[in-house]
């Protein structure tokens, strides 16, 4: 090993790390004291606090209604830092599910960490607290496409952190989720400009997970902008770092992306490889529902570029493991999918027989009626010859915005 | 029909699984055993002036509080915060703040201004010659030839810059001779 004060080799040599430190002495000893003393009842406070409140942030979720979840910001038991991150985390949990209770929730947490009493923690934890609550209320935003508003709460927790000069992890964190609503208000170069700068801050950190995160959000803007060759070669840079890494979650969704990529720079091969890559990562993890999303995106993506057999295989496949888990509306929406391509080929018989297996599933499930009626009427439409691509597609949309009408209420 | 969009990434990150109970020692450990690394690097990678340096270190420290469950490299995480929080530091004062002549900044008392001292009669004559000096000059003078501070590390104790300090101290010197010599001329 060559000894230096390279900062990379003085985070994994000891031995360095005493030489490099030895030469500067304390500028005031009872100073540095009375910090040491600060940190270590914060590193208390913090600690106790989080084995006080293990559910109870679940607790008042579930025992009180939505839509009086705005008042739970006055609980005294949830006005501290480790109710703030439990918080945090039952936004995350729901952002897919329930965008609209995690809207709630970021919403609360965003009440809370602002009216917080300055003396309950120093100032940087409490800005720490602020700038996570902004993130979580910018994420939720973006997944429910409010856009703006999403960009607006993402500044707000950059405000929240501007004068801590050591929060640049925090910053990196917030300014990804940034990068990603610039993306998709098609705003490519800022977004670019701003995920590259994140991803140098957790490389700098060693948070390898995030550095391939927001690795990832950079490839998805290149693709997006239809840059698909950078894409696929930052993809490629990524998948590296997460089998170094071990970082099995990432390595499957980097595949996936790296199959997109290939299908769209015409090389199927490559596509079909990394796809298969995605679903065999994802079956070890036991994501069982990741793999049918995999498959279906992976024949979808396929058929539009003209790979119809293979791409019909994985949407039959998808299909499969879809019943297989119950999940009878996607597994509807595939077989809508498959009906699409048969009836473009002329392969009405075999597309009838399907719309009429998506009638007994959605029948046998007690799905939603008006989603089956519209499937009735495809399947009587094939058979008076009246059916096109288009009107297996416009089914597929309207089963699709019920299955999200469905949801956006439940939340 | 079109291809679905490539996945995006999620916003956010499963969390780690829990740590083991973590006690007030350990995060008294951590302190005591990276303190003296990150104000070194500070200072030593960034030319941070010294008391600013300790405070973006304790920052850092206080910053770490709420990652510490999902940090995995500590030494790595630490190092990575401090250049971070040294770079961010001189963005946001690297209008503000002259540029230090480092060599004169850093260098400790000059020898042979230690013997402008040591040729002084002896040090009644100097507790004489402090007494009769302002204040602020005597404590600078202190500072400088009895507890061996450098002119940067002054610097930052009284608030101003490095070059300013260094003119105080050859001002300061300068008074301290013609006091000296006054006292002199008294005997």
């Amino acid at each position: 090993m060559t000894h230096s004060d390279d900062v990379d080799h003085l985070a994994e040599c000891s031995a360095c790390r005493q030489r490099f430190a030895a030469n500067v002495v304390p500028f005031d000893p009872a100073a540095r004291r009375s910090r040491e003393r600060e940190f270590t009842s914060v590193a208390g406070k913090l600690e106790r606090e989080r084995d006080a409140s293990s559910d109870v942030v679940a607790r008042y979720l579930r025992d009180t209604p939505t839509d009086e979840w705005s008042r739970l910001a006055e609980m005294p038991d949830l006005r501290n830092n480790a109710a703030l991150e439990l918080m945090s985390e039952e936004v995350r949990r729901r952002l897919h599910r329930k965008p609209r209770e995690a809207l709630a929730i970021a919403n609360l947490s965003a009440s809370i960490a602002e009216s917080l009493a300055p003396s309950q923690y120093p100032n940087v934890v409490l800005a720490q607290l602020r700038g996570t609550a902004w993130k979580d209320r910018a994420s939720t935003l973006r997944y429910l496409a409010r856009y703006d508003e999403a960009l607006e709460a993402a500044e707000r927790g950059e405000e929240a952190l501007e004068p801590f000069v050591s929060l640049e992890h925090d910053r990196a964190v917030i300014r990804m989720v940034k990068g990603m609503i610039l993306a998709q208000q098609e705003r490519f170069e800022e977004a670019y400009s701003i995920l590259a700068d994140c991803r140098r801050v957790f490389r700098d950190y060693g948070d390898i997970t995030r550095y391939v995160q927001a690795g990832r959000a950079q490839a998805s803007s290149l693709y997006n902008e239809k840059r698909h060759t950078e894409a696929h070669d930052l993809l490629l840079e990524l998948l590296r770092d997460a089998i170094a890494a071990s970082d099995i979650e990432s390595q499957a969704g980097i595949h996936n992306n790296l199959g997109y990529c290939a299908a769209h720079l015409g090389d199927f091969v490559s596509a079909n490889i990394h796809f298969s890559e995605t679903v065999a990562k994802f079956t070890d993890l036991g994501f069982t529902a990741e793999v049918p999303r995999t498959e279906r995106g992976a024949g979808l993506a396929l058929i539009a570029r003209g790979q119809v057999t293979t791409g019909l295989a994985r949407l039959r496949e998808a299909r499969r493991a879809f019943l297989m888990a119950r999940m009878v509306e996607d597994a509807g929406l595939c077989a809508l999918n498959i009906a699409e391509v048969l009836i473009e080929r002329g392969d009405r018989s075999e597309a009838r027989l399907l719309t009429q297996d998506v009638i007994d599933e959605f029948t046998a499930g007690g799905m939603n009626q008006r989603a089956i009626a519209a499937v009735v009427e495809l399947r009587d439409a094939i058979d008076v010859d009246d059916a096109t691509a288009e009107t297996v597609h416009t089914v597929h949309a309207f089963v699709e915005s019920l299955q999200h009408e469905f949801h956006g209420t439940a939340n | 029909m079109a291809p679905e969009a490539i996945d995006d990434t999620p916003a956010d990150l499963r969390p780690l699984p829990p740590p083991c109970p973590v006690e007030e020692s350990v995060f008294a450990r951590i302190y005591e055993e990276n303190c003296g690394l990150l104000v070194s690097l500070a200072v030593r990678k960034f030319q941070v002036p010294l008391v600013d340096a300790e405070g973006l270190a304790h920052e850092v420290f206080l910053s770490y509080l709420r990652h510490s469950e999902e940090v995995r490299d500590l030494h790595h995480w630490l190092i990575g915060a401090i250049c971070n929080a040294s770079r961010y530091y001189w963005r946001k004062h690297g209008r503000n703040i002259e540029q230090l002549d480092t060599d004169v900044a850093a260098e400790r008392p000059d020898p042979r201004s230690r013997n402008v001292l040591i040729d002084l009669p002896d040090n009644i004559a100097l507790a004489e010659v402090l007494d009769r000096m302002p204040p602020r000059w005597a404590h600078i003078l202190r500072l400088r030839y009895i507890e061996g501070y450098s002119i940067k590390e002054i610097a930052e104790q009284q608030n101003v810059t490095s070059k300013y300090m260094q003119k105080l101290v050859a001002k300061c010197l300068h008074r301290a001779q013609e006091i000296f010599n006054g006292l002199a001329h008294e005997e």
